[in-house]
């Protein structure tokens, strides 16, 4: 019984998002939604990442990036499908984690936080001045909904489906990892990497898995983004963007995936306040708008200060459970 | 000959840039075990504070020193306010503080002091100096000169105070040093504030020949970190050779290949120095044990 009852914050999350488009007429809002899940997709794997492997990373949005370029060249200059386009992109997107993070992950402490920050910014001049494949500062545009065989994915609430289709499969492939063998690895290393290694866990192995797996979610959001907007350019690929999205994972918690995926939906939202908010004064949703790094850099600092555990850590306490 | 010259100044001005920030690393490393992610931040608060003082009507000397003293006293309260709280506990925690915490002076220079480059007049008008057919701007040789400054002022610190000595004891063995009673929490207090003075008296320096704006902290934390992970973090005179050798390879990178891949050059220098010797090129052969 007990165990069942775990799974119910996950069916209800599951049972809402998978009926809110029946609900929901309007079609900015489930644009919005869908960004939500964009933004989510990158979210599990940097729970993975940050909330069970316990690594920082500063540059997931030059993976977002690589893996919206990847795709976007691909369907438009090389003319492949869709899902190769798609394939390509999270492949891309886990090589460049895999370069970056062997050989920062062999050691203790946090090399990868810095490492992944430079290559965040190396990322950010390369989109711009690799004009032959990104297009520059214009960025590229005119790329092709999602396609499967000759099935054109172009409703917003058919790609709202597949977006969070996305989601919910990266959530069950983070979940399978973090509730078998290798996620008590990876939860071994915040306790005591030492002991870990004591205990037989191949630490640097688990490290650099979580965050290859989190490069690849990241480039399929990517992927998925490009094809969902159209239109890509360097401007929707920079270290704020790292920065919000590592919010995400350390407001939704430590070893959670929920936690993350609604932490991602709050902050993704606060972006949209006026039009879920319909009386509110435009003034107030501009201050939100304006204020919005801050609040992210406000919000990391408060959550590791009073609550390291996060949204996550703090429903466990409420539960009476120790994390 | 003049060509390189030109190059060999260029890579020891931008070293002598990178050097103040990887001593700046360097010192709060020693102090907390953790990476300062908001130590490019003291270097763009400098900068941006040293224009704002100045545009107050303040001569540039007192602006500078005002912008120095100012953005330690911020590196002093970041660490009362945020680190502190933290106690002596999972490096972690300390670096997720610093990476909000940069976030927050950023936006906060964004706010206070808007979007756009700002300039600062260099420290001695004039026209620059000619070396054997190479030129050198009077603002470098004032890089230099305050770098040697600030490098010399802090081994005198450091060997022949009894602050300093409280600075090494905190940073070699944090208990043996409570023992002897040394106020630890403080000395990560004052590493925090010198830590700051640099970033900032380096984004000063540099600002009259590059202009600074509100994001540049970031990109430079880069290369400062890198500098002293190429020296071997923790140690402040392979810090300093660390952003040397980084700054002349950048320069000669820019000029003998192409000057788009000067940026490359911190990060594949980063990844090349943790891959294949972590301990840094000044950095013995000290293994961590059990």
């Amino acid at each position: 019984m007990n165990r069942l009852l775990r799974f119910v914050p996950a069916a209800v999350l599951t049972i809402v998002v998978a009926v809110l488009p029946l609900v929901v007429a309007d079609r900015f809002l489930l644009k919005v939604f869908t960004f939500v899940g964009l933004n989510a997709l990158t979210a599990v794997g940097l729970a993975l990442l940050f909330g069970y492997a316990g690594q920082v990373s500063l540059g997931h949005a030059a993976f977002v990036g690589i893996g919206a370029y990847a795709c976007a060249f691909c369907t438009t200059k090389l003319e492949l499908p869709w899902l190769a386009g798609f394939a390509i992109a999270a492949l891309l997107s886990a090589l460049g984690g895999l370069l970056l993070s062997l050989p920062s992950l062999r050691l203790k402490g946090h090399y990868l936080a810095m490492a992944s920050l430079g290559f965040g910014e190396l990322m950010s001049v390369a989109f711009v001045e690799g004009s032959p494949v990104t297009g520059g500062v214009n960025g590229l545009g005119g790329i092709p909904f999602p396609a499967i065989g000759a099935f054109e994915i172009r409703e917003p609430a058919t790609l709202y489906w597949l977006v969070w289709g996305v989601v919910g499969l990266a959530a069950l492939i983070a979940f399978n990892i973090t509730s078998l063998r290798p996620g008590r690895a990876m939860r071994s290393l915040h306790g005591s990497e030492l002991g870990a290694q004591a205990c037989g866990v191949d630490v640097t192995g688990v490290k650099v898995r979580s965050f290859v797996l989190s490069a690849a979610f990241a480039g399929m959001s990517g992927a998925l983004y490009a094809s969902f907007v159209g239109f890509i350019s360097p401007s929707v690929f920079t270290l704020s963007v790292s920065v919000n999205l590592l919010a995400m994972a350390v407001v939704g918690g430590t070893g959670s995936l929920i936690g993350p995926i609604l932490s991602a939906a709050a902050l993704t939202l606060l972006q949209y306040i006026d039009a879920l908010i319909p009386g509110l004064a435009r003034e107030t949703a501009q201050v939100v708008q304006s204020f919005q790094a801050d609040i992210y850099g406000l919000a990391i600092v408060l959550v590791v200060l009073f609550a390291p555990g996060g949204l996550a850590g703090l429903w466990r306490r409420r539960g009476g459970e120790r994390p | 000959m003049s060509e390189l010259l030109q190059f060999f100044i260029a890579g020891l001005k931008n070293g002598a840039i990178y050097a103040l920030l990887a001593l700046g690393f360097t010192i709060v490393y020693a102090s907390t075990g953790a990476i300062n992610f908001a130590q490019g931040e003291f270097f763009m608060l400098g900068g941006m504070l040293g224009v704002w003082f100045s545009s107050l009507g303040l001569p540039l000397p007192v602006a500078v020193v005002a912008a120095i003293v100012a953005t330690a006293a911020i590196g002093a309260a970041f660490e009362l306010l945020a680190v502190r709280p933290l106690g002596a506990g999972d490096p972690l925690r300390v670096i997720m503080v610093t990476i909000g915490g940069s976030v927050i002076l950023r936006q906060l220079a964004l706010h206070l002091f808007g979007p756009d480059e700002l300039p600062l007049p260099p420290f001695t008008e004039g026209a620059s100096i000619k070396v054997l057919g190479a030129a050198i701007e009077r603002q470098t040789v004032w890089i230099w000169a305050l770098t040697l400054l600030a490098v010399l002022g802090l081994a005198f610190l450091y060997r022949k105070t009894a602050f300093g000595k409280a600075m090494r004891a905190t940073s070699l063995q944090r208990d043996a040093a409570r023992l002897v009673g040394v106020d630890t929490g403080r000395m990560v207090t004052y590493s925090f504030a010198l830590a700051a003075a640099l970033g900032a008296l380096a984004g000063l320096a540099v600002t009259p020949l590059t202009q600074t704006v509100f994001d540049v902290g970031a990109g430079i934390s880069v290369k400062g970190f890198a500098a002293a992970i190429l020296g071997g973090l923790g140690n402040p005179v392979a810090a300093v050779a660390g952003g040397i050798v980084l700054g002349l390879l950048e320069s000669m990178t820019a000029g003998y290949l192409n000057p788009l891949y000067k940026d490359a050059v911190a990060l594949v220098v980063l990844l090349i120095v943790l891959f294949v010797k972590p301990s840094g090129i000044f950095g013995g052969g000290r293994r961590e044990k059990v």
